[in-house]
């Protein structure tokens, strides 16, 4: 008995997850993406493992998916990962006030939480502002974008996964019901086109899910918000760094090699394919940035960048849940063959992964269950030193 | 206020089964923005069809390498005001030494398989990483921090490097800086893999990996560094400490 | 994807002597390159030229017949530049791969080259 294809579109953190989980349990999988692994949103996350303490008061389901992921992810995936822990720093009287409703709230969430005094904080970490009232040590890390995508990448082609870069969808094949039977698209690299059928497609574009949900005349209900990313040149701090405040603009500064990176900001916007920088947006995170370490004024910065976060749901920025969701088009739309999974965190993108492959098993009456919680992932270079 | 230059972006294209030629757009671009921002609109606004890698925009990923105006640069850190003047051209072109995927992007899986090959570290203490000039010196308690290695396999030395472009075999110096930074010492398996013809003294002193590397990896004297402690092995093998 | 374009190649030596691309430490590689090929092309000329002394009294007079020409008198000029800068661009070779100096490289190498192009110039001076 042949087994199930399922083509998988968008080779993001979801994407590449997604094809995972299904290559565990059985599937045939085929991978399109139109550009390179981790083009679009999520090569340009700021790489935050997160422990969760930012979404606990207000989002806390979203925390509770974070801390259990975390957990996770430092299992089967250490090598893509700092694992160092973050702080939560108060720096002035608004930010104290924050803090009685944090802890409450971390612990409803289980999240490990440790209070420190300013001087257990500047001595774990020199570099923050010395007029700090008082942090909390919560278990953040922080990841590096690509090669976590790699290594579920790499295990998934090891597993038998088909990858197909610079391969655009132009249209989704159907049959007379309006139901999707696979896709058409373009090799960029060729420039031949191709028709392949899949029993089940699964639309893992993120922020570009409303493109690939449009070639079946419906609409998928993500929000792409767009935030600003400056990464300086020093590494200051060994930790994920906070603000104790509300989710706020420039107030995470994460190490990452030799650098910190400030982020982010949140914004509206139609087209995402380019999302130049603004002065304006560059100058907020300096500020924010050396609030929170004001070594970061004397350095320079290395890189500037933008990237789209695929929100779903009802609201707009800050005010959005930054769970995910993923929806069975027969359900919605009684369009069958098609599933888009959407929303959602980087550090969540296993338990993504694992929600769309019961969806698609379900419909494909595949009972293997998910394994991705114990399943050590391979080395990340094995997507690459792996042929296809 | 934003400078508004005028370049015009030479993109090298390569296409399956077609002879590869140069394609120029004329580009409005801020001189503050990088190489790669200037790339990446000229695939978003001017032709879909060009092919490049990229992920991260801040030097960690290492998907950007490219040769501009003939040097290898990661392009996401790369300003355009550092390569180019208002009104010139900005040339930019695949990585030499990989084989030509499409248009900007190559092929680099051999260079990660000889990365596989020496076990390089993809994490690592802190106080390992061979930081010249420390901010400050590290104590006991700085060795439980976990940092992600400085290199970032983008593949620049092994482009840049002359024996690379010549000798197929040779490891290269990324996977050799790989094997300098874990210590002969204390990964004896390394010996065999890197004292040999195309290992560590296939190296000719052009320095040229250090010279683009943007990473700070600095392999010209890792590379160095390994023949001695090729030599310290051997050394010890001989009078029997091995 | 064509798999033969791009790959490196023995057949590409001639891209260790373009220009494009290029730094310091890779024009000394070059250099050295450019040096060893002529000081070995000179070295089978040395012998065949002593061959020719083999042969007597006849050999010898026209082999000095031969010094007196322009192109040679310059040949000879070239091999003794050639001895300095690969001598000592070559010392400086020894030094980092011994680990000396290997993040001054470019400075060892202005350094030498001034050295070897001041000897040259004393020998011009001197033989011409």
């Amino acid at each position: 008995m042949s087994k199930p294809h399922v083509i998988v579109i968008g080779a993001g953190f979801t994407g590449v997850a997604t094809a995972h989980d299904l290559a565990l349990r059985g599937c045939d999988v085929t991978v399109v993406e139109r550009g390179d692994l981790c083009n679009g949103t999520s090569g340009r996350t700021h790489g935050l493992l997160h422990s969760g303490g930012r979404y606990a008061v207000k989002d806390k389901e979203s925390a509770v998916e974070c801390i259990d992921e975390n957990m996770i992810l430092r299992k089967i995936v250490p090598q893509v990962i700092e694992p160092n822990g973050g702080l939560f720093v108060a720096l002035d009287e608004s930010d104290l006030a924050y803090a009685e409703q944090f802890i409450e709230s971390c612990e409803e969430c289980h999240i490990p939480l440790e209070e420190l005094k300013p001087d257990q904080a500047l001595k774990l970490e020199p570099n923050i502002n010395p007029k700090v009232l008082i942090a909390f040590l919560i278990p953040d890390g922080t990841f590096d974008p690509l090669r976590l995508a790699l290594a579920f990448a790499g295990t998934a082609k090891h597993n038998g996964a088909k990858f197909h870069t610079f391969t655009e969808v132009g249209s989704l094949l159907t049959d007379g019901a309006g139901n999707v039977t696979g896709i058409k698209v373009s090799n960029r690299a060729s420039g031949k086109s191709e028709e392949m059928r899949a029993d089940v497609v699964v639309n893992a574009t993120g922020a570009w899910a409303g493109h690939i949900t449009a070639m079946a005349g419906l609409d998928a209900p993500v929000k792409p918000t767009p935030g600003i990313m400056v990464a300086y040149n020093q590494r200051f701090v060994q930790r994920a760094l906070n603000r104790l405040n509300a989710p706020g603009d420039g107030d995470i500064v994460l190490p990452q090699r030799r650098m910190v990176v400030v982020g982010t900001t949140s914004f509206d916007a139609e087209d995402v394919d380019y999302i130049p920088t603004t002065d304006d947006q560059i100058k907020l995170m300096l500020e924010r940035g050396s609030e929170l370490i004001p070594g970061i004024r004397s350095a320079k910065p290395r890189g500037i960048f933008m990237a789209a976060r695929p929100l779903v749901g009802g609201g707009s920025g800050r005010s959005m849940a930054r769970t995910f969701k993923c929806y069975d088009h027969k359900e919605t739309h009684n369009v069958d063959g098609l599933v888009t999974i959407t929303g959602g965190k980087a550090t969540t993108l296993r338990a993504m992964a694992e929600k769309t492959a019961d969806v698609v098993c379900a419909k494909l009456n595949i009972t293997t269950p998910c394994a991705t919680k114990e399943t050590p992932l391979l080395s990340y270079r094995q997507y690459y030193a792996t042929t296809n | 206020m934003t400078e508004n230059w005028k370049i015009t972006l030479r993109v090298y294209r390569q296409k399956e089964n077609q002879t590869s030629h140069f394609d120029d757009f004329q580009m409005d671009v801020n001189p503050d923005e990088y190489v790669l921002d200037a790339v990446e609109r000229a695939w978003a606004f001017h032709d879909r069809t060009i092919c490049f890698r990229h992920a991260c925009h801040h030097s960690t990923c290492g998907a950007c390498g490219m040769r501009v105006n003939g040097v290898e640069k990661l392009t996401c850190i790369t300003l355009i005001r550092d390569v180019t003047r208002n009104g010139a051209t900005l040339k930019v072109e695949p990585l030499r030494n990989f084989p030509v995927v499409s248009d900007l992007a190559v092929d680099m899986g051999v260079f990660y398989r000889k990365m596989e090959a020496v076990g390089a570290r993809a994490v690592l203490p802190v106080t390992e990483a061979e930081i010249e000039d420390p901010p400050s010196k590290w104590d006991a308690e700085d060795s439980q921090y976990i940092r992600l290695s400085d290199c970032i396999e983008c593949g620049l030395c092994m482009s840049a490097c002359p024996i690379m472009a010549t000798t197929p075999e040779y490891l290269g110096p990324a996977p050799l800086a790989a094997a300098q930074d874990q210590g002969l010492r204390r990964k004896p398996e390394l010996l065999s893999v890197v004292d040999c013809e195309d290992g560590v003294w296939r190296c000719h002193s052009a320095f040229e990996c250090t010279a683009v590397c943007p990473s700070f990896v600095e392999p010209a004297r890792r590379i160095m560094n390994l023949r001695v402690q090729v030599v310290d092995m051997r050394l010890r093998k001989l009078f029997g400490k091995a | 994807m064509d798999q033969t374009r791009n790959q490196p190649s023995a057949g590409k030596f001639w891209s260790w002597f373009i220009p494009v691309g290029r730094q310091v430490g890779g024009w000394a590689f070059a250099l050295n390159r450019v040096t060893a090929i002529g000081l070995t092309f000179y070295l089978f000329l040395h012998l065949a030229v002593l061959s020719l002394l083999a042969k007597g009294p006849d050999g010898y007079n026209g082999f000095l017949a031969l010094t007196e020409n322009p192109i040679i008198k310059f040949g000879e000029w070239a091999v003794v530049a050639a001895v300095f800068l690969h001598g000592l661009n070559g010392i400086r070779i020894i030094l980092t791969s011994f680990g000396v100096g290997v993040t001054r490289q470019k400075q060892l190498f202005y350094g030498f080259t001034v050295v070897a192009v001041l000897i040259i110039l004393i020998f011009t001076i001197r033989m011409y």
